[in-house]
């Protein structure tokens, strides 16, 4: 019905404006993202020595199992991290909604910045404690328990684990929510037991969103590169094999880590395809007349259920207190030495202030352009679907199913050759945070467009205001909360992206992050523990904007 | 000069055929109704004049001047929306001025209109508040008075009641009414519930398939429908196709059904084998006697009782007749399964032709 006020919007010289924002849709599509993931296509089927077409590195890659086993690992810590994150998450998500738990919002809050701090901050973190000389281990032993090592699989799906269980505490917590109480009252009535109820009422209204969230740690899994590089030794996964093998192939084509990064993006589309299907398939919409009851727990009982949820947020948010009281640390060199100081943010401010810049300037200018662009797109996507439109729409989600690492690669391979010479600048980063988060950004915007009822424009239309007086005056305004909210957890994860910079970094455009990881690697625990604060500081001050002044909900935090 | 005129319209969307061949002439000061049910054309034609939707063929005019192609904005047409419309980030004060703040009034000629608009729905003192902390009522009074004060040319209802509760609903409409004729702005109204469309229109469209079915004045949409659907939609309607039989002299003629015999009047029906006869629920009698004149014989299905009236559906030849007794006594009332019988005056037949639909006889145009 209201499709035409986009029309009537689009008629004489406005036409032109939104073609344009269509146009530009298209180029960065074709630029940024089908350009460079050709070239990775092309290179896998060129053979290392001759340059010529072949299937040699494919042949390689599935008969050689130093491949192969990179391949399963990633399946298997995707796997393992999925399982353990329900583990957390599911029992969380029941306590905190169905019963009452002191300090509710606390626990969201410390388990959200748990999953938006830098990945490599928790698996650094696991080392400085379980590591060779970590002081948990040296705890445990001297009561007599030797810990496996915690270089390899047990600490990746540890680290991972612990960092993206919030997906299936919120999500699944979000589903409790809005589960009208009076389905489960029905079933009672209707003669079922509670244990009953529970198992044919209320998880399969949860089983959506629980499955959701479930893939969605399956796939920040499969595709982080972070955790695994820190923490991960000798055991390969697919993206720090891919990454190994660029740095490897430095001065020869990039064959094989084209190869590798295809099969990863391959896994990843499966999926993001899967999890589109599933979202779109089974989703219960319920009026929500009768919130669900919190139930008063008493004695023991409530006792237990206390330490449960306090447990599992504070062994995720663990990590992030010991980086932060490591990096108050006094030290000399890369050794911590008794007592406190300031030793390591001096250090950061008088030799690498030009990296903790680069980190603040690359970011707040990608974020710029993302609620830009994002904007226009989404509003482009939400009000005006012609045939371009409809082909544009799933292309601008193809960052989603690019992991950084793959997205990495891509972007050297292709911009350090004419046509378009990019390698070495700040441009290269800040593209890649754009282009990371592009998608999210014109989804949400897309979503709150969908929010405001198009009959709120024409309001203002048949009052008298012309379309783009209208725009500004209502459409704009109503959306401004969210944009803002989403361009800030832009800037969060552009902050804290790794994995396609570090391919792409020179020594002038080094950001924190890379840093962090290099101080990591050379054994500088004290600048990495600052940096990772400083990070962390970031993220946390972002989630209380984002929360106190747009009044937005883990909803947002998930969505980033 | 009429103050809307609409001639020849037509608008698809895709292959939906939404208007066509819309025709209309409101009068200055006029409360008219476009009423139908849902996906007739009656939002589509409203929008058109409102100009969100852009007509295929035909023309607009407002006031004697053609509008095809002015711009939604510059058309200088009020409309109060369905779901509110009320803009959530102003206050109720600013809503009401966005339409006169766009013209560039001044800041006291705004504070004045605002003012008036909100003493005539009765929301003084709410200029603050924002529409968060309104009802649905309120904040349709909101929309009402956005919509006039920047004086419009015509004010557009589009279906402005259905969000509301029953009894709020017969309240707004009353005061819907008092306002617009205070103010004597021309007013199109557009909704689905009949009775809603008898109560506050001056005249009614009739809409079905994109198409007028009828316009008039409520008293004539009800009482002489002119075909089978406006007859359907508007009031409970009893329908009997019947077969012809001989004259029966004196301008009648013989009709039966079953064991059904009646006698209807003779005009128009000269050369069709078959008739509809309909008759209103209210309109039939109790039978004198046994055998009377048009008399109805059927088994009594159900009894709703409904206070100022009672109301029996009948099976009739194997049809479903609805009677309305008015002002029931408890000995009025048989049983359901009871064998009753009543007569239907010959003079409050309406005849269809079963054919085209289309009204023959008596009040035929």
């Amino acid at each position: 019905m209201s499709t035409e006020v986009g029309t009537l919007r689009l008629r004489g010289r406005r036409t032109d404006v939104w073609s344009l924002v269509i146009f530009a849709g298209f180029a960065i599509v074709v630029v940024f993202l089908i350009y460079p993931l050709f070239d990775i296509f092309r290179y896998s089927f060129l053979d290392k020595v001759t340059a010529t077409f072949s299937l040699s590195n494919w042949k390689t890659f599935f008969s050689k199992a130093y491949y192969l086993r990179a391949f399963w690992h990633s399946i298997l810590i995707a796997l393992l991290t999925t399982f353990f994150s329900m583990v957390l998450g599911i029992p969380l998500a029941f306590f905190t909604t169905r019963y009452r738990i002191r300090g509710t919002n606390l626990l969201t809050t410390l388990s959200v910045l748990a999953l938006l701090s830098p990945t490599f901050i928790g698996a650094y973190s696991w080392i400085t404690m379980l590591g060779r000389n970590g002081f948990l281990r040296l705890l445990f032993q001297s009561i007599g328990i030797n810990l496996p090592p915690i270089y390899g699989a047990f600490g990746i799906v540890l680290a991972d684990s612990l960092q993206y269980y919030p997906f299936i505490s919120l999500m699944t917590a979000g589903a409790l929510m809005t589960i009208d109480r009076s389905l489960e009252e029905a079933s009672e009535n209707l003669g079922a037991r509670s244990v009953k109820t529970f198992f044919s009422v209320t998880l399969p209204m949860v089983l959506p969103s629980l499955t959701g969230g479930a893939l969605i740690v399956f796939m920040m899994s499969l595709s982080n590169f972070g955790t695994p590089m820190i923490i991960g030794g000798n055991y390969l996964v697919l993206p720090t094999l891919a990454y190994n093998l660029y740095t490897s192939e430095i001065s020869q084509t990039p064959g094989m880590a084209s190869t590798v990064s295809i099969i990863l993006m391959l896994c990843a589309s499966v999926v993001i395809v899967l999890q589109q299907w599933l979202s779109s398939r089974r989703k219960y919409a319920s009026m929500l007349v009768n919130r669900p009851v919190v139930k008063r727990l008493k004695g023991v009982k409530s006792f237990l259920a206390h330490l449960l949820c306090y447990f599992i947020v504070f062994f995720s948010t663990l990590p992030l207190a010991v980086i932060v009281y490591y990096s108050f640390r006094k030290t000399s060199g890369p050794v911590f030495k008794p007592g406190f100081s300031l030793d390591s943010y001096r250090q950061i401010f008088f030799d690498v202030p030009k990296t903790v810049m680069n980190s603040f300037l690359y970011s707040v200018i990608a974020v710029i352009l993302i609620a830009f662009v994002g904007t226009l797109l989404g509003f482009v996507i939400a009000r005006k679907r012609n045939a371009a439109v409809r082909v544009l729409d799933p292309l601008l989600m193809i960052p989603y199913m690019v992991p950084g690492t793959v997205l990495g690669i891509g972007f050297i391979v292709a911009f350090n050759r004419p046509p378009l010479i990019l390698s070495g600048t700040a441009i290269i980063i800040i593209l890649t945070y754009f282009i990371r988060r592009l998608p999210y950004s014109v989804r949400s915007a897309a979503s709150i467009l969908k929010q405001i009822d198009p009959a709120l424009e024409e309001a203002g239309i048949n009052l008298g205001s012309p379309p783009g007086r209208t725009f500004r005056t209502i459409t704009l305004p109503l959306m401004r909360g969210g944009i803002i909210s989403g361009a800030i957890m832009s800037w969060v994860t552009s902050m804290n992206e790794l994995s396609a910079s570090i391919l792409l970094y020179v020594g002038k455009t080094m950001t924190m992050p890379i840093k962090i990881y290099l101080s990591v690697a050379d054994g500088y625990f004290g600048t990495a523990s600052a940096m990772s604060t400083i990070l962390l500081v970031v993220t946390g001050v972002a989630m209380f904007i984002v929360n106190k002044y747009f009044n937005r909900g883990s909803e947002t935090f998930i969505a980033a | 000069m009429a103050s809307i005129q609409i001639v020849d319209l037509e608008k698809h969307f895709g292959e939906v055929r939404a208007l066509s061949g819309i025709n209309l002439e409101i009068e200055k000061g006029e409360f008219f109704t476009l009423l139908g049910p849902s996906g007739c054309g009656k939002t589509t034609l409203l929008r058109t004049i409102a100009g969100f939707y852009h007509q295929d063929k035909g023309d607009v005019y407002i006031d004697g001047e053609l509008i095809n192609n002015v711009p939604a904005y510059q058309r200088n047409t009020g409309m109060v929306f369905q779901n509110y419309a009320v803009f959530p980030h102003m206050t109720v004060f600013e809503n009401v001025a966005y339409g006169l703040r766009v013209r560039k009034l001044s800041r006291d000629e705004v504070s004045t209109k605002v003012a008036a608009a909100l003493k005539s729905v009765h929301l003084e003192g709410y200029e603050q508040r924002t529409p968060d902390k309104l009802s649905g009522g309120q904040q349709q009074r909101v929309g009402l008075a956005r919509a006039m004060a920047i004086q419009p040319r015509v004010l557009l209802f589009d279906e402005p009641l259905s969000n509301l509760d029953a009894k709020l609903r017969i309240e707004m409409r009353e005061e819907i009414r008092a306002v617009q004729k205070s103010l004597g702005i021309t007013s199109i109204y557009v909704t689905h519930d009949q009775e809603e469309a008898l109560v506050i229109s001056d005249r009614i469209a009739v809409m079905n398939q994109g198409v007028i079915q009828q316009i008039g004045k409520p008293w004539e949409i009800y009482t002489n429908p002119q075909n089978t659907f406006v007859a359907y939609f508007v009031g409970k309607i009893n329908m009997l196709t019947m077969q012809l039989g001989e004259g029966a002299g004196q301008g009648l003629r013989h009709a039966t059904l079953g064991n059904l015999a009646f006698i209807i009047p003779a005009e128009g029906t000269e050369n069709i084998p078959e008739v509809i006869v309909a008759f209103r629920p209210e309109d039939v009698i109790e039978a004198a006697r046994e055998g009377s004149q048009n008399e109805i014989v059927g088994t009594l299905k159900t009894v709703s009782f409904m206070g100022s009236l009672a109301r029996f559906e009948l099976d009739v030849e194997g049809q479903e007749i609805t009677i309305d007794r008015h002002r029931p006594r408890e000995t009025d009332m048989p049983q359901r399964g009871a064998a009753v019988s009543f007569a239907v005056p010959t003079r409050s037949m309406l005849l269809f032709d079963p054919k085209t639909g289309h009204r023959i006889g008596k009040g035929a145009k």
